[in-house]
């Protein structure tokens, strides 16, 4: 693809993972500032690995992976206060004694560095992201007493408090029902417009974000296609990835079947 | 009661009972929201065998025992870094390996040494001035570094590849929360000795996490309630002449269960558990 602008994250020929167990091979993306990428492809295929190497906890074992203006060759890299990253669901111990703020101003400790205190100014900060994703009438309530779609709002607020330029998900509506999906992803959709951020979203619902993305990045291990949805979800190509555990149907939806199984 | 506070001895042992209730209580939080309980059972028996190895030998028991509380907890962060054996796993191989060196220097003893049960058992009424200044110098120390490192230590404890990610150097402060942990059960042996150090570190925090939702709170509920407890547990010790250790413990315990039962999250529990 060839972009007259500079790529903010740039993976060239990069491979991730151990010596014998390699998660991505040979992986080489450009992704542009204020794109809205969707991940997607079978469990297992490197959808977590390829963002955790963008939050710089894992350096490339061949390759290079630039971020911003860093070669992250090290992991000691100074580029992540820049990303707000929400975590899959289930990592995170959801009946911690933290209130709603207390939980969005860890979003400014990585940016504030060691030794200086929150002050007024990254309170304002904490309370317009919680405002950003409606929760701010919330700030003074534990977090373990929220519904699982309103702490998925609090913590991309702590990635918003992060003030950062790249957004990154991972499966942020597993486990939601139906409402709740839909509303995490229409807020999604709605901080990319308007602040212009850069997301990286990795999901099993294609069907939700087909139409929302601007390029569909498919992984298994290897990178498929990294193209606009409608070049990316035919046949022939998700066939490689999913082999018979995926379904098109004749109305157009994707169904992995893999999906399914597994939820 | 005034008389006996009268006494060098007893302001002494009070002032040793509130900076190591304080000190326990206050790590205690981080050690309970981290899940590092074990590691300071692990570490408190690994201190004891360096200070039975100090009077062994002849060399200060204080200095041993940070040397081996350190060498367990820094053993047990890289192993669990790496990935290789669970941290409950190697701790507890740690733990009973330092207990047996523990025995092992107790056998090797001469005479029978009244001093080295005092730091088994805890003995905050016979603490001496010198004691007294390492307790208060550590103290300072320890808090001091919690004190300038606190957020980063609550996100580490929240989520610590959450902080990594956003930039927070978080294995270095995990390993820093590790330093610490080993330093309180070093300043904490002689008052509430090897084999209780632990309660002090869990249970006023877990009498805390019963009452509140936030994390400033926590804090400073555990710090109220381990500070209150030392001192009220040494009052009842030198008065009723019961061992301190037991009388603190034990005061700490009825209050970390009166806790649970009136615990606000308890009753959340019950109408969830009705509302089904």
């Amino acid at each position: 693809m060839s972009d007259p602008r500079e790529p903010i994250i740039r993976f060239d020929h990069a491979s991730f993972g151990f010596p014998g167990l390699i998660a991505l091979k040979d992986i080489s993306l450009a992704i542009y500032e204020g794109e809205f990428i969707g991940i997607i492809g079978p469990n297992g295929s490197g959808k977590t690995t390829l963002c955790r190497a963008v939050l710089g906890l894992l350096a490339p074992v061949e390759g290079h992976l630039h971020i911003f203006d860093c070669a992250c060759n090290e992991l000691r890299c100074h580029h992540r206060a820049k990303i707000g990253y929400l975590p899959q669901k289930g990592v995170v111990d959801r009946n911690f004694p933290v209130t709603v703020l207390e939980t969005v101003m860890m979003g400014r400790y990585g940016a504030l560095g060691l030794f200086k205190r929150p002050g007024r100014k990254d309170r304002d900060i904490a309370q317009e992201a919680l405002a950003q994703v409606g929760m701010d009438s919330h700030k003074d309530h534990s977090l373990g007493q929220l519904s699982g779609g309103q702490q998925q709002r609090v913590f991309i607020a702590r990635a918003l408090a992060q003030q950062p330029k790249v957004l990154i998900l991972d499966e942020p509506t597993t486990g939601l029902d139906i409402t709740a999906q839909h509303n995490v992803i229409e807020l999604v959709q709605q901080l990319h417009d308007e602040l212009k951020l850069t997301v990286l979203l990795i999901t099993h619902d294609i069907n939700m974000i087909r139409s929302r993305v601007d390029r569909l990045v498919l992984l298994k291990t290897r990178l498929f296609a990294a193209a606009p949805p409608a070049e990316v979800l035919k046949p022939e190509i998700l066939h490689q990835v999913y082999g018979k555990d995926l379904v098109i149907t004749e109305k157009d939806l994707v169904i992995v079947e893999d999906y399914h199984h597994h939820h | 009661m005034l008389d006996l506070l009268a006494y060098d001895f007893m302001q002494r042992s009070l002032l040793a009972a509130a900076m190591v209730g304080g000190l326990c209580s206050v790590i205690g939080v981080f050690v309970v929201l981290r899940g590092l309980a074990f590691v300071g059972a692990g570490t408190s028996h690994a201190a004891f065998a360096g200070v039975t190895l100090g009077y062994l030998m002849g060399w200060p028991p204080l200095l041993l025992a940070i040397v081996f509380g350190l060498a367990t907890v820094w053993i047990t962060g890289w192993v669990e870094e790496r990935g290789r054996m669970k941290l409950d796993v190697s701790i507890g191989i740690l733990y009973t390996t330092t207990m047996a060196l523990a025995i092992l220097f107790i056998g090797l003893m001469k005479s029978y040494n009244a001093e080295v049960y005092g730091y088994l058992f805890g003995s905050v009424l016979s603490v001496t001035p010198e004691e007294l200044s390492v307790i208060g110098a550590l103290t300072v120390l320890v808090l001091g570094l919690l004190l300038l490192f606190s957020k980063e230590l609550y996100f580490i404890a929240f989520d610590q590849e959450m902080a990594e990610a956003s930039g927070v150097p978080a294995r270095q402060i995990f390993f820093l929360l590790l330093t610490l942990v080993a330093l309180t059960v070093v300043v904490s042996l002689k008052t509430v000795g090897a084999i209780l150090v632990f309660a002090m570190i869990l249970i006023p925090a877990s009498t805390a996490y019963q009452l509140t939702h936030s994390l400033a709170t926590l804090t400073l509920y555990s710090a109220t309630i381990g500070i209150f407890t030392s001192i009220a547990g040494v009052l009842i010790s030198a008065f009723w002449d019961v061992p301190s250790g037991p009388a603190i413990v034990l005061l700490a315990t009825t209050i970390f269960f009166i806790a649970v039962f009136f615990s606000p999250k308890r009753e959340r529990r019950i109408r969830l558990l009705h509302s089904h």
